[in-house]
């Protein structure tokens, strides 16, 4: 499967646009009018919406007629693969840390990484993530005291 | 001389064993997010900021500037060894840099880079000492309306300067303001665009904006051509680090050129990155015969480093004179000064001399540093590009939601950091520029206020932007930057058409 650029380049301009109208719709119910004290709250997010939804539909616009026809290929089928190779297990590690933590999270995302795709050791990728995860835990929680987010291992270890 | 005394009592601040020792750790840490493909400058600062936050504005900023020099020279290692920019303002090293390398002469190329560079970096840091008194005294004067039309400058040079189309820089800088005003308003005290989602109520921190689009956008570029590693031996020999010092002065034409196309561009919010491409077409056009360009010429390589750091340091001058950023980074430090409860613009000269002329001194002091260090640990780096990219690759990834999280402790910062590095990912591909959009972000409420204000004084109408000849150039000039380039487009390209026609 291939995407062509200007496809995207299309799609892309769209959905932009659409975010305008998005930004100016939700402005209209602020008030984008002139009050007592100046301009109302929805005043300047509203003309920023509006802009973008117009720049948005001229670039769709501008592209079709001075690219169409154009063959440059946006991502290949292998690209494709490589890049949800990676996204997956990424998407993966931020479910697993809202459930688990950061530091339980990062060591199984590290672990799982270096194990499958990195084609190590299971014991070594796990040293990898646990080790990750203990270093993360002295630079963040002890040398600089910015707590990370902790999961229910951290509650049975009595780790605050 | 009045800069020089307040210059020396900078120094007096920053000559501590403690700054120093910021100043090493600072310039290490840049080196490694410069090294790494998928970190860069402007979200390593954002990743550091987060830990800044109980420490004193002084040390807080000579850690972050030091950063952000070490980030500049760590970019230019691997694009010299690797051929690959770790930085998007050393691309253009990459094109007489890498083959210099090949050649056999990886020291000669590495400290052709890095003395031009320090020397780009200190002609910035000079010219901020000279300007920066009067720059924030002239600021001084401005009202509500002149801060408006410099922000509207500082959009419009972007579009006017930048190096993508103008329609998608104009977007580009229309998501970051619209991603600005999500949240509470400061003015009116409304939520505003929270689309009845509760996490959205204290806004999109740009932070969590910049480490999605830059570092996890950027790692995906990486991923999905594969990484192919070949790099060229990097033992640096000492005799030849000396020879090439003795080599430099003869391009000093490449230097002084290079130097004031940086630091022009660093002050107008062109950015390194345009500054380097620029001045790398220059050296080309106007040095003297020779060996042709991109196979190992040294002026390949003086030309974009020097103007990189040149404007890389005199983005800091807009940032503190005007509070008007001028790079991606100038924006996040920028960021990171509101944060810390600190006002950039011409006041802070007037209320905090330490930390300005501080921060000044300690520009002089960590790019020495940083040559320094970045001589002495190429082949640590090095190594560390030899890292399987199995490993590295989710070290960065980790590091960006550990750094995203501690923004401000939200679980739903991690899902936008997701989002984000997803639009990153398509506007790099699609050549949207980011660093309108982190700009606009940065500068949008200080944009809105000053709009909201003129408003007011004007009850409502647009003539306050030309009510005085101060505000009124600066908004002249502004439109002027959009307009001109387009029409010069327009006339070449009307020509190109003439002479295809005459040729048929």
């Amino acid at each position: 499967m291939v995407i062509k650029r200007i496809h995207m380049e299309v799609l892309v301009a769209c959905l932009l646009a659409l975010g305008g109208v998005a930004v100016a719709g939700g402005s209209l119910e602020l008030g984008v009018g002139w009050t007592d004290s100046g301009p109302d709250a929805g005043y300047f997010p509203f003309y920023v919406g509006l802009l973008l939804a117009i720049a948005g539909f001229a670039n769709a616009i501008w592209t079709v007629i001075l690219h169409r026809g154009e063959t440059e290929i946006f991502i290949d089928s292998e690209q494709a693969r490589r890049l949800l190779s990676f996204l997956l297990p990424m998407t993966a590690f931020v479910i697993v840390t809202l459930l688990l933590g950061l530091y339980v999270g990062a060591a199984l995302y590290l672990f799982y990484v270096a194990w499958r795709q990195g084609k190590y050791n299971p014991f070594w990728a796990a040293g990898l993530g646990i080790g990750f995860a203990i270093s993360l835990f002295v630079v963040f929680d002890t040398l600089f005291k910015v707590p990370l987010l902790k999961g229910p291992l951290e509650a049975f270890l009595k780790i605050y | 001389m009045e800069n020089f005394g307040l210059l020396m009592e900078g120094f007096q601040v920053v000559l501590t064993p403690t700054h120093l020792a910021i100043m090493v750790i600072g310039v290490m840490l840049g080196l490694v997010v410069g090294v790494l493909p998928g970190l860069g400058a402007p979200n390593g600062v954002s990743l550091l900021i987060p830990l800044t936050f109980t420490m004193d504005p002084v040390s807080a900023i000579i850690l972050l500037a030091s950063m952000y020099w070490g980030a500049l020279f760590g970019g230019s290692t691997t694009s010299i060894l690797f051929n690959i920019p770790g930085e998007p303002s050393s691309v253009a090293t990459t094109f007489d840099g890498y083959p210099m390398a090949q050649k056999g002469q990886s020291t000669r190329a590495l400290t052709l880079a890095f003395m031009s560079a320090g020397i780009g970096a200190l002609v910035g840091v000079v010219v901020i000492t000279l300007l920066s008194t009067w720059a924030a005294g002239f600021a001084l004067r401005f009202g509500a309306p002149e801060y408006f039309s410099v922000y509207f400058l500082a959009f419009c040079a972007f579009i006017g300067m930048g190096s993508s189309a103008p329609l998608k820089t104009i977007i580009s800088l229309l998501v970051g303001l619209a991603l600005s005003t999500v949240g509470m308003d400061t003015i009116t005290g409304t939520l505003r665009l929270t689309y009845g989602l509760n996490e959205l109520m204290g806004g999109v921190s740009f932070l969590v904006v910049v480490i999605g689009l830059f570092g996890i956008g950027e790692i995906l570029m990486t991923v999905q051509d594969g990484l192919h590693f070949r790099g060229v031996a990097s033992r640096i020999d000492l005799r030849d680090v000396f020879r090439t010092i003795a080599e430099l002065p003869r391009y000093w034409a490449t230097l002084l050129r290079s130097s004031a196309i940086g630091v022009w561009m660093g002050i107008t919010p062109g950015g390194p990155t345009a500054a380097s491409f620029m001045s790398y077409g220059v050296a080309r056009q106007w040095s003297r015969p020779g060996e042709p360009f991109g196979k190992g010429r040294p002026e390949g390589i003086v030309a974009p480093e020097t103007a990189d750091h040149s404007a890389g340091t005199c983005a800091m001058l807009p940032m503190l004179a005007l509070g008007v950023p001028s790079s991606a980074t100038a924006a996040v430090m920028m960021g990171g000064l509101m944060i810390w409860g600190l006002t950039p613009g011409p006041m802070l000269f007037a209320t905090k001399p330490d930390f300005v002329w501080g921060l000044i001194a300690s520009m002089y002091i960590s790019n020495i540093v940083a040559v320094v260090l970045v001589m002495a640990t190429v082949p640590l780096f090095a190594a560390l590009l030899r890292i399987p990219f199995a490993v590295i690759g989710p070290v960065i990834v980790a590091i960006c939601f550990v750094g995203a999280y501690t923004v401000s402790n939200a679980t739903f910062d991690l899902w936008l950091v997701l989002l984000f590095g997803v639009i990153g990912y398509v506007f790099s591909k699609l050549s949207y520029p980011l660093a309108p959009l982190v700009l606009a972000m940065v500068l949008g409420h200080k944009a809105e206020n000053s709009f909201h204000q003129s408003m007011i004084l004007s009850d409502g109408s647009l003539d306050v932007f030309w009510s005085n000849p101060l505000v009124g150039s600066i908004m002249t000039l502004a439109l002027l930057l959009v307009i001109v380039p387009q029409v010069v487009k327009l006339i070449a390209r009307l020509r190109n058409r003439g002479t295809l026609r005459s040729a048929h």
